[in-house]
């Protein structure tokens, strides 16, 4: 018979083969003392953080400090409850207004996390005689929300609007609704979908729906930082927005935005939403306060990209293969898997955290060294994070040890 | 593999094969029992790229759900036949 674990022997064989015994990996590296936004005590080194996606820096906003600090005094640690049992107070539904106004859409669902949101929404909203036509390059949560659907699922090559094209004229004749989900920004390379030119697809046909995960441009793009489509300009063509509170927003928590007339049905049908326990009151107030900083945030999102510029080409100046420009996600491309991990563990070893992303979790079967950028990095702590990545580079063999130059932007 | 049920037809293998000989890295010999997995060594982004050439040569959308279903050459023909009647 076989064991309980076996089949994930391979699995853990490669993890051994890669990470050895000894020395540092993602696994069980732990921040002991979070010192700020952009810094932490790891195994006794003040590391500066460029892996947090808190791409705003607010999770020490005082605004939502005390926010929290006062719903937690008022309304206790926790709701003991889903929201459907106990668990919504006003609070929640306080949010949910928030939210509406923020995007400016008529309905707004909370979830426990963006994870959720995506299986909520993505397993109830297509049925059995529908499609869901997805970027390839989705993240699992979309994945497993799709597969705990059921409609029929059908991918298009990541970011290609052709493909797209060509996918949806092959199911023109089906008489089911069709829903297109891509991201706004694809959370491993940073990189943006062609938004105008999928909603110019989606336009061509009938019963075509629009669902985009913003999950990493909610903060980031746009004026008021609605994310892609506020930045494209199409936001009325967007149908379902996915987001979540755990980057830009700096707390934990997910939801779904939509001006879809029979929206709050799905409050009755989404089991992710019924069956688990609701957000509690602090982490509420957080998000509520927060998301009134990231729409006056424009001075953030400058810095943001600033600092994302400044690192881009630091490390593109030493040699290094980044993989997207003007994204606050800059992906360093590694050879293989072990380079990558010697590269990641060089960095942690010299006081650099950046996350450590290899396949099948990447596109390409890229190994990766994602670093993620936050508006409170300051222009020190980068050129100090490229050097580092410089002093590493030639010591994995990837890069010629350069002299880095302190760069034109920021 | 599946050994009982229904048969595909002689045309659908032939143009599986074809489709099957640029993919074909291991040199594995290709039979209509011959597996993706364990025989051809295809991994998800194999299975992406060879299943989007398949649905171009047979003009339809084979979609995810049917995958985990599909082991060998002689699975994937029966259910691109289903597809392709169902389609008409
Ligand atoms: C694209 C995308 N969607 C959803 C999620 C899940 O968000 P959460 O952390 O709120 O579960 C993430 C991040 O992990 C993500 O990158």
């Amino acid at each position: 018979m076989a064991g309980l674990f076996d089949r994930f022997a391979p699995l853990m064989g490669q993890r051994d083969a890669l990470f050895g015994d000894s020395g540092v990996n993602p696994f069980s590296v732990k921040m002991d003392r979070v010192l700020s936004q952009t810094e932490a005590m790891i195994e006794g080194r003040r590391t500066i953080l460029v892996g947090t996606n808190n791409y705003l820096g607010l999770t020490f906003a005082p605004e939502a400090l005390k926010a929290a600090h006062d719903a937690l005094e008022a309304s206790g640690t926790g709701t003991t409850g889903s929201r459907m049992a106990n668990g919504t107070y006003s609070c929640h539904k306080g949010l949910e207004d928030t939210l509406c106004d923020f995007f400016g859409k008529e309905h707004a669902m909370v979830f426990s996390t963006g994870f959720l949101a995506n299986i909520g929404i993505l397993s109830t909203l297509m049925g059995p005689d529908d499609y869901i036509v997805m970027d390839a390059d989705c993240h699992a949560s979309i994945y497993d929300g799709v597969r705990g659907g059921s409609a029929q699922i059908i991918r298009f090559k990541h970011n290609d609007a052709a493909d797209l094209d060509k996918r949806l004229a092959r199911l023109a004749d089906k008489p089911g609704n069709k829903l297109i989900v891509i991201e706004g920004i694809y959370s491993m390379l940073g990189d943006k979908a062609p938004l105008a030119e999928i909603v110019a697809v989606k336009k061509k046909y009938e019963n075509v729906y629009l669902l985009s995960d913003e999950a990493h441009s909610l903060g980031v793009l746009g004026k008021y930082g609605r994310g892609l489509p506020e930045e494209v300009g199409c936001e009325d063509d967007v149908d379902f927005i996915v987001g979540t509170f755990s980057k830009s927003v700096g707390t934990v928590g997910g939801f779904c935005v939509s001006n879809h007339p029979d929206f709050e049905t799905l409050r009755l049908v989404c089991r992710a939403y019924i069956f688990t326990a609701s957000l509690p009151p602090s982490v509420v107030a957080s998000a509520t306060v927060n998301l009134g900083l990231v729409k006056n945030g424009g001075a953030l999102r400058k810095r943001l990209m600033r600092n994302a510029q400044q690192l881009h080409a630091g490390l593109t100046a030493i040699g290094l293969k980044v993989a997207s420009e003007n994204s606050p996600v800059v992906a360093v491309v590694a050879p293989d898997p072990q380079v990558a991990v010697a590269f990641w563990r060089g960095l942690i070893e010299a006081g650099v955290y950046v996350n450590l992303a290899l396949p099948p979790a990447t596109p390409y079967g890229y190994s990766l060294l994602r670093a993620s950028l936050c508006a409170a990095h300051t222009e020190e702590q980068l050129n100090k994070v490229i050097a580092i990545f410089a002093q590493v580079a030639a010591k994995v063999g990837l890069a010629a040890p350069v002299e880095h130059k302190r760069s034109a932007v920021g | 593999m599946n050994d009982s049920g229904p048969e595909p037809s002689a045309d659908t293998l032939a143009a599986l094969f074809e489709i099957l000989k640029s993919f074909n890295k291991t040199g594995a010999e290709l039979s209509p029992g011959t597996r993706f997995t364990e025989d051809l060594n295809f991994d998800s982004l194999v299975v992406m790229e060879f299943i989007a050439v398949v649905e171009d040569s047979f003009d339809i959308s084979v979609p995810l759900n049917i995958l985990p279903d599909v082991a060998t050459i002689k699975d994937l023909a029966i259910a691109v036949e289903k597809i392709v009647a169902a389609d008409k």
